[in-house]
């Protein structure tokens, strides 16, 4: 009997459906078949997908269901049969006895990939959003952008909150990894993603109390110790904080903020905001900021633990800069990046001033700030790097605006010896630079060119290439072990050997961004709290291994209208010399409101149970090579969200008519069909209707098939329901949605109609213990034995409307 | 005329050719049929006596009621090979589809016309009243189609009279074992079953066919011509080309574009599909020196495209991606990988396709690109079109984007 013959058979002549994870039932005649050479035991006349399945092969397929006749739509289970000339599909294929199949070969596979894209190029969706995978700290950013689309800035600032702590200062500092993946990026300008959390932090911050994305939990008595005030640290107290812990901030500076105060000059963040936004911590109970206290001067680890702290953080950061290892570097004049940061920002008198000429050797962000800051001061500033602009580290949006400032920039030299003059600076030697191979970061390592040596005279020369923290006081302790870059080793959830001593930041990672040590913050707070509770830290760390894990992406870029961005006004170039003014000048709120709405809100709901995205994942399909062409090469359909429990988006929808099967075959209402023609066919209702105007009795079914997310249930809102029995059509759903329970199954899982309209509602144990009732046997309901069901046991679907009460 | 006199589609009679199949038992008129070498004139040629056998064999074991369905729907608009049979000779078409429904068992027939074939199906009602008696209990009803190409394929035209969408379907199992209604269904062309009264009545062999010449031709139209004959005497037999010959398509909108210099290939199943195009609607257009061949190409595809039945994805979005590309090359953006890409978008798509349409389709692809290579190559190195006939339609082709 051939597989079209079995859906068309009367149901009691079909061929008995064997579960792919279930078995052959006993008595059932097999044959054999062999795929990828192993022998196979299967039906004769079931699909050989279905025999595939059971015996653990796992061939593709997007249009196939069980339940369904076959489709053979998506063209994904092809699989090459012996005798036949080309790849059949093995979901509408009939077993036959001897069958040799090939399953998995190079040819299909490439072939499959290729037809994954051609759906991926015609799926006008997205995955997941770029922007949240791309940010260390995972924050939702379609969330909150949305939040502030729709005003409501102090609900956005709390979205941000659970991940960020301190929205404005990173609004201004951070180099944005997020808008360098931002979609709107593909296609035209990116969403200034930064600026707008930058703006609700600055909205927040004039609150008389900062709103917490959580409320504080109640006290657990347990005392933490954080040493560092920096990003890290201040991240990690909040969290530990607001997890009810009281939390003692210890740092070597009288003031908070680490680097953010002492090392980001004026014009990028300035202070008195900052100190409003830090404040957030203190406003939490039970904490502490003790300034001018350094470890291992002050005080030490053990310290700590002897004063009776649970737990101690260290983010202590990374606040010794590298030498340049070249003659006469300790000459006056020669001065440390970090020190001159430091007496700029507290206002210490530095020297340099007018006219002084100042060279800054390096290429990332300390090396900009120093440069930046003597151009303030009306230095004429030279910066040189040993490679090219493409390498440097800082990001380029600040190396522009440097040079706008009236920075030099020399590129591919690198310093040899200082020169003296007068006993003090004189000028640099360098040599010319050429790149060679990359080396381990990627980055193409500089060679020197001989005989290329060359000198810029100057008064100051500030080397800034690169920090590492300070970890004297670690000798002293004989379980927290350092590496040779001298960073404190941990385990994936922060912590060091030292039971109970967590380290995050620049002083665990090397120098990194802000947001990675607000990341880093993060989790220690969240591994501080699982460690204080008495977890196994083992598997802490593998949970937080797990989450970390870069999730992968799908490459899909819809067709969508074009929007500028909304510039945010910023200081002039001609105001910024001799002015420490901050250059951002920040949104309005309507400018924030328009730039957020501007979001594409990039995120699908279905990630994660999207079968088209596994598939396109197993299939390594990273590229996609449809891209961009005309809008008439795509479509871009309407939504129909009108329905009350099912959301359709047909953009999404790939055409594999599972939908429709079900509709049609199984419920019985017919809803959807292929409508359209050619390549512009699309599945949905009868002149794409609302799914409301059609005869859908919202079971559901459709949007449990769907392999996308192009049918999705609706979340839903508890109300009154009135009940028409006429067209229940027991689907469950109700069970499966109560909160309350109050609805429940029977074991042989039928929608239990004697529990609705019964007098006694059975709780839901007892349902699952009741034994399976047949349908002559009377249901026995409630306490009061002698009161009877009057309505019939589960098994048996009504034939026509019951009468109620007869 | 064909050599043999006494066969020809539209001038030849067999008055007697129902009383004598009759007269005969089916498994002789099977074997009478595969004598006379007929086959299948739908344009995948397989042979009517294989199927005829098929559809009898399904219906004696399966103890069901086959059906035979006469398809006379002439997909390819601009090849109404069937059209013109009927209004010729249309006592051919309707004694051909009693003596099938005799060789099968048949109680049942459907002739199957395009909607707007008015005349066509008015002549046949007409027939079939006329010839109530001589039909016994043969019940024949005309059925129209929903109109577009595939509205004719032999899978779809079974989900139209099951009065579903005109889509593929996937075979096996065929129609002479599942068809319509799952009952056992002889489909065949109304060409092809016009050849059984002759057959029947003189065992003539079947060795003409209708052809439709379109194009650059002095005098377009249906020609009866001997398989065998080469391309360049059927064009000749049509008048001739007005011009100078550039290239001849052959096969409808689904079959390849072969050079001028191929004009001595013969017409012939075998034949046509070892020259990279195949039988198909039978059309042989004559494209003049005056047409750029990769705007034909990409007018092919854009067509198919429209005339997908879109259930599975190589054919829905494979047809609307290559005509894409063919598009950018026209527009001179194409580039010189386009060709490779195409080449394996070819490929994916005549082996991954449901049935014979994208199966088919891709022989556009490797016939221009084998024979017209150059006139690819003007677009994409030189970027002018070699006839100057193109003109650039878009300004944005196919990229790859990496992942974001």
């Amino acid at each position: 009997m051939s597989l079209l013959e079995r859906y068309t058979q009367p149901a009691e002549q079909q061929i008995p459906t064997v579960s792919h994870v279930g078995e052959i039932p006993s008595g059932q005649p097999t044959c054999t078949i062999t795929i990828d050479g192993h022998e196979v035991p299967a039906i004769p006349g079931e699909a050989i997908l279905r025999a595939a399945q059971r015996a653990g092969f796992n061939i593709p397929t997007l249009c196939d269901d069980e339940k369904l006749a076959p489709a053979a739509a998506c063209r994904m289970c092809l699989v090459n049969i012996e005798g036949y000339d080309r790849p059949m599909p093995s979901c509408h294929l009939a077993v036959e006895p001897g069958m040799k199949i090939t399953a998995i070969s190079d040819d299909l596979f490439k072939m499959r990939r290729q037809n994954l894209e051609y759906i991926l190029s015609d799926h006008n969706a997205y995955c997941m959003p770029p922007c949240q995978v791309g940010c260390p700290t995972h924050i939702d950013i379609p969330g909150y952008l949305e939040l502030m689309a729709k005003g409501q800035h102090v609900e956005a600032a709390r979205l941000v909150k659970e991940v960020l702590p301190f929205p404005y200062a990173l609004g201004l500092v951070c180099p944005r990894p997020c808008q360098e993946v931002c979609r709107r990026g593909l296609v035209e300008e990116e969403i200034a993603i930064c600026q707008c959390h930058g703006y609700t932090g600055e909205m927040v911050m004039e609150m008389d109390k900062a709103p917490t994305p959580f409320p504080q939990a109640d006290a657990t008595g347990k005392r933490v110790a954080v040493i560092g005030a920096g990003p890290a640290g201040l991240t990690a107290a909040y969290y530990t904080a607001l997890k009810g812990h009281a939390v003692t901030v210890f740092d070597m500076m009288p003031k908070q903020g680490g680097m953010l105060r002492y090392g980001i000059p004026e014009y990028r963040l300035p202070k008195v905001k900052l100190d409003k936004e830090l404040n957030s911590v203190w406003q939490l109970r039970d904490t502490e900021f003790k300034g001018g206290m350094k470890l291992g001067r002050d005080f030490s680890i053990d310290d700590l633990f002897t004063q009776g702290y649970d737990a101690v953080f260290v983010g202590i950061g990374a606040w010794s800069s590298n030498e340049m290892r070249v003659p006469g570097e300790d000459l006056p004049g020669v001065i440390e990046a970090i020190n001159y940061l430091n007496q700029n920002a507290r206002g210490d008198p530095v020297p340099v001033g007018k006219g002084t000429r100042v060279v800054v050797v390096g290429g990332g962000f300390t090396t900009f700030d120093c440069a930046r800051s003597s151009r303030r001061l009306g230095a004429e500033v030279t910066v040189v790097y040993r490679r090219s602009r493409k390498e440097m580290g800082a990001h380029y949006s600040e190396v522009d605006d440097a040079e706008h400032e009236g920075i030099r920039l020399e590129f591919f030299a690198a310093p040899v010896k200082v020169i003296e003059k007068d006993g003090r600076v004189g000028g640099v030697e360098f040599q010319r630079m050429a790149l060679g191979e990359p080396d381990a970061s990627g980055r193409r390592r500089p060679v020197p060119i001989e005989g290329s040596n060359f000198t810029i005279e100057c008064d100051v020369l500030i080397p800034a290439i690169g920090q590492v923290p300070v970890l004297d006081w670690v000798d002293k302790d004989a379980l927290i072990k350092k590496t040779r870059r001298e960073t404190i080793v941990t385990n994936a959830a922060l912590m060091t050997d030292r039971p109970g001593v967590f380290s995050g930041g620049d002083v665990q990672m090397g120098t990194r961004t802000v947001i990675e040590c607000v990341a880093q913050g993060k989790l220690a707070a969240k591994a501080i709290d699982r460690y204080l509770s008495g977890d196994d830290m083992a598997v802490v760390a593998e949970e937080i291994t797990e989450e970390e894990k870069v999730p992968e992406l799908i490459d899909i870029v819809p067709y969508k209208p074009e929007e500028p961005q909304v510039r945010m006004p910023f200081l002039p170039f001609e105001e910024r010399v001799r002015s420490f003014e901050l250059i951002e000048l920040g949104f309005d709120k309507a400018g924030a409101e328009k730039e957020a709405a501007r979001c594409l809100q990039c995120v699908c709901p279905d990630v994660g149970r999207c079968h088209l995205q596994r598939l396109s994942l197993e299939h390594g399909l990273t590229e996609n090579r449809f891209h961009r062409a005309e809008p008439i090469d795509y479509h871009d359909y309407e939504y129909d969200f009108s329905h009350d429990f099912i959301l359709r988006d047909l953009n999404k929808c790939i055409n594999c008519t599972q939908c429709v099967r079900i509709c049609r075959d199984v419920i019985g209402a017919n809803c959807y069909g292929l409508m359209g023609g050619g390549y512009d066919s699309i599945v949905t209702t009868p002149w794409n209707v609302s799914l409301q105007y059609t005869d859908c009795v919202s079971c559901g079914a459709c949007a449990e098939t769907c392999p996308t997310g192009a049918l999705m249930m609706r979340e839903r809102d508890l109300q009154t329901y009135e009940l028409d029995i006429v067209r229940c059509i027991y689907c469950g759903d109700c069970v499966e949605v109560c909160p309350h329970g109050a609805l429940g199954e029977t074991p042989n899982f039928e929608l239990s109609v004697y529990q609705r309209f019964g007098h006694t509602v059975l709780a839901k144990e007892e349902l699952a213990a009741a034994r399976t009732w047949k349908p002559s046997e009377h249901i026995p309901i409630g306490a009061d034995e002698t009161h009877r069901s009057p309505v019939r046991p589960p098994e048996v679907r009504p034939p026509a409307p019951p009468r109620w009460g007869a | 005329m064909p050599a043999s006199t006494a066969a020809s589609l539209l001038e030849g009679r067999a008055p007697d050719a129902v009383a004598k199949a009759r007269g005969m038992a089916p498994d002789d008129l099977i074997a009478a049929i595969e004598r006379s070498g007929l086959r299948g004139r739908g344009g995948a040629g397989y042979p009517l006596s294989a199927k005829l056998a098929a559809v009898r064999a399904a219906a004696v074991t399966r103890a069901a009621d086959p059906l035979v369905v006469a398809n006379a729907y002439d997909a390819d608009p601009d090849s109404p090979l069937s059209r013109t049979l009927i209004v010729k000779n249309i006592a051919n078409v309707l004694q051909g589809v009693t003596i099938a429904a005799h060789a099968v068992g048949a109680r049942e027939a459907i002739v199957y016309l395009h909607p707007e074939a008015d005349i066509e199906r008015h002549a046949m009602e007409q027939d079939i009243a006329a010839r109530r008696e001589a039909l016994g209990d043969l019940e024949v009803s005309v059925a129209s189609g929903p109109g577009g190409f595939m509205g004719g394929e032999e899978s779809a035209l079974m989900n139209v009279l099951e009065s579903r969408r005109a889509m593929a379907r996937q075979r096996p199992p065929y129609p002479a074992t599942n068809g319509v209604q799952n009952r056992p269904t002889l489909v065949s062309s109304a060409e092809t079953l016009a050849w059984l009264p002759q057959i029947v009545s003189t065992g003539a062999r079947a060795d003409t066919k209708l052809v439709s010449v379109t194009g650059a031709v002095r005098s377009p139209g249906v020609y009866e011509v001997t398989l065998g004959t080469t391309l360049g005497a059927i064009l000749d037999r049509a008048g001739g080309v007005a011009g100078q010959l550039k290239a001849i398509h052959v096969g409808g909108p689904t079959g390849g574009i072969l050079a001028a210099s191929r004009a001595d290939t013969k017409l012939g199943f075998d034949d046509l599909v070892a020259a990279g195009t195949h039988m198909g609607s039978a059309q042989i257009r004559a494209i003049p020196q005056t047409a750029c061949i990769v705007a034909e190409a990409e007018r092919l595809f854009a067509y198919l495209a429209k005339e997908t039945c879109a259930i599975c994805v190589p054919c829905r979005v494979g047809t609307a991606r290559v005509r894409g590309i063919l598009q950018s090359v026209t527009s001179d953006i194409g580039r010189e990988s386009d060709l490779a890409w195409l080449g394996e978008l070819g490929d994916h798509m005549a082996n991954f396709s449901l049935c014979g349409f994208g199966i088919t389709a891709p022989s556009i692809l490797r016939t221009t690109m084998r024979d017209f290579a150059d006139e690819y190559n003007a677009h994409i190195v030189q970027h002018r079109c070699p006839t100057g006939t193109c003109v650039p339609v878009r300004s944005r082709r196919y990229e790859t984007m990496a992942q974001p």
